[in-house]
């Protein structure tokens, strides 16, 4: 998807002046064409990220549409208060495109991971949160990006995600059901959508049909349009490649109590801990029971429940 | 809070001012910094008065601002010496006076750092070291890329420059072929708590900025001369960097080069004192002007 986002983000803006890219030394075959064609709309800003965030807040400030690319820890963690201060404080519409969401990059090492990310985005109050979970959604971001008028952070995965929906003619900040179903809700963002999809295929073959939502806009978290598209009283199960306690399922938590809606809210997230664990991707999701088996056990387990209390 | 679009400034347009009209305007913005200090009781009085001339010379004799939609930009980047921004800015005519009232005040109008959402002519929101400069430079880069003719000028500070983005800017800033760039490095040799090159190996700063590819100019940081001849030097395709030592707590004795006015409050007492030397300062200029014009005619 992060080819797919980098393509349409050109694409949308190549005839815009006041486009300009700065990548984090990073993007190797992603920028070839458009650093070659486009010498002045792109900078690859180096081993600098505290410059590069400042420096894009700066081009902002005259006008220009900037996007800065990196990888999530360096493109946010390392810089957060550039991006606090420089981006946000001073509202500048600047897209920071964050490639490596959760553990994508396993087993690259827990410098590289990114599970904590929406813990620092939801301290900053004027930015937009979008996490894709394939390449049309990721599309569909692009355009919306190119147009938002806040600061904006997008989580993409890598590359290979299967795509979920058939085309990208997506309203990126609504809810997207992927799958209807009467017996429970999955609510979930990002790449992690491809398990959740397999996992309910799996679930509809023992007569247990599961609702299947894509949120991809995180932030600002638009609890209307989320209740209108789950039955009262239905349980959610919230999964998300993210740590348990700063994702999207603590900020609904806290809009359930807050907003006191009637929702019965159900995790399935890694727990909080820093991952010493060498495995790849999927095998990482496996080990946090995050996969397609962990999220149909996940299910499974909440039906039974259900059941053994009607009782 | 976003403030609503507002009307371009109509600022006062400026003859040349004299080397002596300069001086006489520092003084009264030093004034201003001890009258602000005074009522607010709050630090960085050391700070904002090392930092006089250099704003005063840009102001009155650098920055083009009479349109002020294509103005140059001028980031205080050490933005704890807010204070003489402040005064400067109302000495300008940009900033209304009666905001001072309310500097660092509960429901006040003006905060100890920069927020630009305040009042126009405040052109970042500053106030952590390192950031400053960095946006400053943003700001350059994009007016080139658009082919704007607008200098940016910054000033940051020496503990600042301890910064390591700062460094990042400065590895950056001479690829970039910004020669509408312009930093100024207020060396007062104070930090909060000691002298840089007492608990950093700081200097020599002119070799460094050279070894980095900037043009590097070493000036008096409190000769108005000095600084207007380097700001007026012509550019070279590099960015630029004005080393500028100074003397913290400039123009009033008992604050110069002294570690306790980075924080210290200024006393009833203080006020009294530190008012009487600048006026007396300002008698002997003025005086000096008449007797160098009697001469003349």
């Amino acid at each position: 998807m992060r080819n797919t986002f980098v393509k349409e983000l050109l694409h949308e803006a190549q005839d815009r002046r006041d486009f300009f890219v700065i990548s984090g030394d990073a993007g190797l075959g992603v920028f070839d064409e458009f650093s070659q064609n486009s010498k002045d709309r792109f900078m690859n800003g180096g081993i600098a990220e505290q410059n590069t965030i400042s420096l894009a807040a700066g081009m902002a400030m005259t006008g220009m549409k900037v996007c800065v690319y990196n990888i999530i820890p360096f493109l946010l963690y390392r810089t957060y208060e550039q991006v606090r201060n420089d981006i946000c404080y001073q509202e500048l519409p600047v897209i920071l495109a964050g490639i490596g969401a959760g553990l994508s990059y396993a087993p690259a090492g827990m410098t590289h991971y990114s599970i904590e990310d929406l813990a620092l985005t939801r301290s900053l109050p004027n930015l937009e949160v979008l996490s894709p979970a394939d390449p049309q959604e990721a599309k569909a971001c692009a355009r919306y990006a190119l147009e938002c008028k806040n600061p904006i952070y997008i989580r993409l995965g890598k590359t290979g995600e299967p795509n979920l929906h058939p085309n990208s003619e997506l309203q990126i900040t609504e809810p997207l059901i992927l799958k209807e179903g009467e017996d429970l809700t999955i609510l979930f963002h990002g790449s992690i959508g491809e398990e959740v999809l397999k996992a309910s295929q799996e679930l509809s073959e023992n007569q247990i049909e599961v609702q299947v939502i894509s949120l991809p806009q995180v932030q600002p978290l638009n609890t209307d349009s989320l209740l209108a598209q789950i039955p009262p009283s239905q349980k959610i199960l919230v999964v998300e490649e993210h740590q348990k306690t700063s994702g999207l399922g603590a900020s609904l938590a806290q809009k359930v109590i807050q907003e006191k809606l009637d929702i019965d809210l159900e995790f399935l997230s890694i727990q909080d801990e820093f991952v010493h664990h060498i495995r790849d991707h999927s095998g990482m999701r496996q080990h946090y029971g995050i996969d397609a088996q962990g999220i149909k056990a996940a299910v499974l387990k909440i039906r039974e429940e259900e059941i053994a209390f009607k009782r | 809070m976003k403030t609503q679009a507002r009307q371009p400034l109509q600022i006062p347009n400026l003859q040349e001012h004299s080397a002596e009209e300069l001086k006489i305007l520092s003084l009264r913005i030093r004034e201003r910094i001890l009258q602000l200090a005074h009522r607010s009781k709050s630090a960085h009085v050391g700070s904002a008065l090392s930092a006089v001339d250099v704003l005063s010379t840009l102001y009155f004799s650098i920055l083009r601002l009479e349109d002020w939609e294509q103005r140059d930009i001028f980031i205080l980047s050490k933005a704890h010496a807010a204070m003489v921004l402040y005064s400067t800015l109302v000495e300008r005519g940009i900033l209304a006076p009666e905001l001072l009232s309310g500097y660092h005040q509960d429901r006040g109008t003006l905060p100890a750092h920069l927020d630009k959402e305040v009042a126009e002519g405040i052109e970042a929101s500053t106030g952590s070291l390192g950031h400053g400069f960095n946006l400053a430079l943003g700001q350059a880069l994009g007016f080139k890329r658009q082919g704007i003719d607008r200098q940016v000028f910054t000033l940051i500070g020496d503990g600042e420059s301890q910064e390591g983005s700062v460094w990042e800017g400065a590895l950056f800033a001479p690829k970039l072929n910004l020669d509408n760039f312009t930093a100024i490095l207020d060396i007062n040799r104070l930090q909060g708590y000691g002298r840089p090159d007492e608990i950093c190996a700081y200097e020599p700063q002119k070799d460094k900025w050279e070894a980095f590819g900037w043009e590097v100019f070493t000036v008096d940081g409190h000769s108005v001369e000095e600084l207007k001849a380097a700001f007026k030097t012509p550019r070279t395709g590099r960015p630029r960097i004005l080393l500028a030592r100074t003397v913290k707590g400039k123009g009033i004795s008992f604050m110069e080069d002294q570690l306790i006015w980075h924080y210290y409050r200024v006393t009833d007492e203080h006020l009294e004192l530190g008012l009487k030397e600048l006026q007396t300062e300002a008698e002997e200029l003025k005086s000096s002007i008449r007797a160098f014009e009697e001469n003349e005619h």
